[in-house]
């Protein structure tokens, strides 16, 4: 059995409540809990208060934006999103991939804000406490050297979120509350270079919605794990063609996704291959994983019929 | 110190109060001090399934549940599927079929299903397999269990 460690609980159903507990040192936030909860099975942290998001109202909405556009509430449930009519009219994309993640009971748990939160995640950092310990630990939790590049000094833990490459390409906004007022992040601009501070927001930061925009050209996006169900990706690819441009993102490869422009499909492929760079992070092997980034692109390019 | 929480909600309908830790997961509170162990303790990080339960009518993995995110909430266990009358037909359709080898994960399965006709009662093939692709199996094979699915969908329907 593996216990949580100890904490306090708190679940406050007003915002600014929220926001304050958040920033109260030792508090975490806790939406659907899938992917903090067995991290703290796993002694990967430790918080001394758990705040959660689910009762506050303005993290539950849905509601159209002003200027077109959806904005959705960062607490509300991917499976909540992948239902509903609006989102699968138009952002079928978004739709798919909120189905992609883990299974079907996690997408009832796990929360649309928790996925753009989510870790980052390696083969060295995601185990038991004492697989990490007999192994002396690693640069993103309690060691000195990353196993993934033992002689790099940064940490290579991969993006894992399979909603996000989506999410990208649709110019998202995300939004903050903090203690100072409200703060609008693109979300191309939310992810760092390194696995252990993937996260450009503050501390105290509470995501409160995602800012979709109207529609705009289709996105095909494929998500490349062991099996159907339950597994992280291996490799998330999104693709658009606006006009003359070819957009993608390819994920899953590092700490932050990677987003390219090209002028044409085989230049897209050719900057992506460039581009990545996938390392020991998951169990298949990274020359195989680079190798399905130029198929997955290609297949992602023959489902918007391009390429 | 942590503090302590009264819980109130329902458990097959049953109302129940007591004190939980923050840090107890539904599942301890079921199988520890409410004595309801037909939810099972799998892989305790919410990969496979066995501690499947009903809250408020979705399915959750109890063992990555807060207890005391369950104030309020109703809360189904395998323990409440069957009826005086006798089982429910996805049980009746897992024995017919003899869809339980060792059995561990079926309280799950059971779970899922019932959640998945309650949802969508005339699931495709399609959506039969990625609703069950939330529970792991690690003895049949999963054919005996799609098998005792439809059979139990079939009677689902012919019921309302």
């Amino acid at each position: 059995m593996l216990p949580l460690p100890r904490f306090d609980f708190a679940d406050p159903t007003d915002l600014a409540e929220l926001v304050r507990l958040a920033g109260e040192p030792g508090a975490r936030l806790v939406s659907g809990g899938t992917d903090l909860l067995p991290s703290m099975k796993h002694r990967l942290f430790a918080p001394t208060r758990l705040v959660s998001t689910m009762r506050v109202p303005e993290l539950r909405q849905v509601e159209p934006l002003p200027e077109g556009g959806l904005s959705l509430g960062a607490a509300v449930t991917l499976r909540e999103v992948a239902a509903m009519p609006v989102v699968q009219r138009d952002y079928p994309a978004l739709a798919k991939a909120a189905r992609t993640v883990a299974t079907p009971t996690i997408q009832a748990m796990g929360t649309i804000g928790g996925n753009v939160m989510l870790d980052t995640r390696c083969r060295y950092y995601n185990q038991p406490a004492g697989w990490r310990v007999a192994l002396g630990g690693c640069l993103k939790c309690e060691g000195p050297v990353c196993h993934v590049a033992p002689k790099g000094k940064g940490c290579y833990a991969a993006h894992s979120a399979d909603t996000v490459p989506v999410m990208m390409l649709l110019d998202v906004s995300v939004v903050f509350a903090t203690a100072h007022g409200e703060r609008h992040v693109p979300i191309r601009e939310l992810y760092g270079v390194d696995g252990r501070t993937w996260l450009q927001v503050p501390g105290g930061s509470v995501l409160v919605r995602l800012e979709v925009p109207p529609p705009g050209a289709p996105i095909a996006y494929r998500k490349l794990r062991a099996r159907g169900a339950i597994d992280y990706p291996q490799l998330l690819t999104a693709v658009q063609h606006i006009h003359d441009t070819w957009r993608c993102v390819v994920s899953a490869v590092g700490p932050a996704p990677l987003r390219l422009e090209a002028t044409s499909p085989p230049e897209l492929v050719e900057a992506a291959m460039a581009e990545v760079q996938p390392l020991t992070t998951h169990l298949a092997s990274p020359a195989w994983r680079k190798k399905l980034v130029r198929v997955e692109l290609a297949r992602a390019m023959a489902e918007l019929g391009i390429g | 110190m942590p503090t302590d929480r009264i819980l109130s909600f329902t458990v097959n309908g049953e109302p129940v109060r007591l004190l939980v830790e923050p840090a107890q997961t539904l599942l301890e509170v079921l199988r520890g001090p409410l004595r309801l162990t037909g939810t099972k303790h799998g892989c305790d990080v919410g990969d496979c399934g066995a501690c499947t339960v009903l809250v408020d009518g979705a399915p959750r993995l109890s063992c990555i549940t807060l207890a005391v995110g369950c104030e309020g909430a109703r809360v189904e266990t395998i323990e409440g599927v069957a009826t005086p009358a006798g089982p429910d037909p996805i049980q009746a359709a897992f024995d017919h079929h003899v869809a339980a080898q060792c059995g561990y994960c079926t309280p799950g399965f059971v779970m899922t299903l019932r959640h998945l006709f309650a949802e969508n009662p005339t699931a495709n093939e399609a959506e039969l397999r990625e609703a069950l692709g939330s529970n792991l199996c690690r003895c049949t094979g999963y054919t005996k269990i799609l098998t005792a699915a439809r059979e139990a969908q079939a009677i689902y329907a012919g019921k309302s």
